[in-house]
């Protein structure tokens, strides 16, 4: 009977994992970063339109920060380059659960380049990462967390 | 071995490139590994920027505590050389180390910039992501020697 379960279970993350893997194998390459220009908008406009973007999909706001904060003495920041860092808990503790790797991308990032046209919002895809760590089980995660990644760069160039 | 682990092993070869990220041990708790990663940094002429403590800010939000905390360390040297030379490479600043206390040791792991160098061999940052790897591979084996 034990062994019946045990087998059971055993064949239930076989199947699991299989179907990761096979999505995973089988994926096109992903690009390495993911891009939003917002013509016409200033660094502070930006950034709070991400911030309302980060809310509204069910994100968590950490902090932004200019790139060299505490780097260089206060006051003298780069003030054309700023980070804004996020979470979604419940994701994140799962991302964990299977594999502390995880910890690659997290919180989330995204960081604003303000331009002579505009501002451009960066992203490290989070499924670019993923597809190089070898576990097919994050990597399904991974691809769901670029695309709340591209719903917060849409969202904040509205 | 069983036929189902051998699947699985035959699977995991024939899929794509795995990458390793540089990644070192000792034992110590995580407290003592910040001092000693804070103190290895300014060695290497790098501050620490932010410590993000994940594991207390899942405990309080009633999650499993992971053990994990990430550390940010930097220079502004790296910031202006990703600046005038590619600022994509703004993206790895400041650089990322995630501690894991596992029993009585804390694994300290760096984000594995063998893919950033594959993605951007052509750019002129090319030379910041080689410059990036080095000092973060002294600074991890400095930590271990401490």
């Amino acid at each position: 009977m034990i062994r019946v379960a045990l087998s059971t279970r055993m064949g239930v993350f076989l199947l699991a994992w299989l179907m990761a893997f096979s999505a995973w194998a089988q994926t096109a390459p992903e690009p390495a970063l993911l891009y939003k220009r917002l013509p016409g908008k200033t660094l502070a406009q930006a950034i709070q339109d991400v911030k309302t973007a980060i809310s509204s999909q069910n994100y968590t706001f950490v902090r932004e920060q200019p790139i060299d904060s505490r780097l260089v003495p206060q006051g003298w920041e780069a003030k054309s380059v700023h980070i804004i860092y996020f979470c979604n808990f419940d994701r994140m503790n799962r991302a964990l659960a299977i594999d502390v790797r995880a910890a690659q991308f997290l919180p989330c990032r995204i960081t604003l380049i303000e331009t002579a046209e505009g501002v451009e919002l960066n992203v490290v895809n989070p499924a670019w990462v993923s597809a190089s760590l070898g576990n097919p089980l994050l990597h399904v995660d991974c691809v769901k967390l670029k695309a709340d990644y591209l719903a917060i760069l849409e969202e904040a160039a509205l | 071995m069983k036929p189902w682990l051998g699947l699985l092993c035959a699977l995991w070869l024939a899929g794509p490139a795995v990458a390793a990220p540089y990644m070192v041990s000792k034992r110590v708790d995580l407290r003592q590994a910040l001092d000693d990663l804070t103190l290895a940094a300014s060695n290497h002429e790098m501050s620490l920027v932010k410590v993000q403590p994940i594991d207390s800010a899942l405990v309080k939000r009633g999650y499993d505590n992971p053990h994990v905390r990430i550390a940010f360390v930097g220079n502004e040297t790296a910031v202006r050389w990703a600046e005038a030379a590619d600022p994509r490479l703004l993206n790895l600043l400041p650089i990322r180390l995630s501690l894991v206390q596992r029993g009585d040791e804390v694994v300290v792991i760096a984000d594995d910039l063998a893919p950033w160098a594959q993605e951007f061999k052509d750019s002129p940052g090319a030379p910041l992501l080689k410059a990036l790897e080095a000092e973060i591979k002294s600074l991890l084996d400095e930590f271990v020697r401490q």
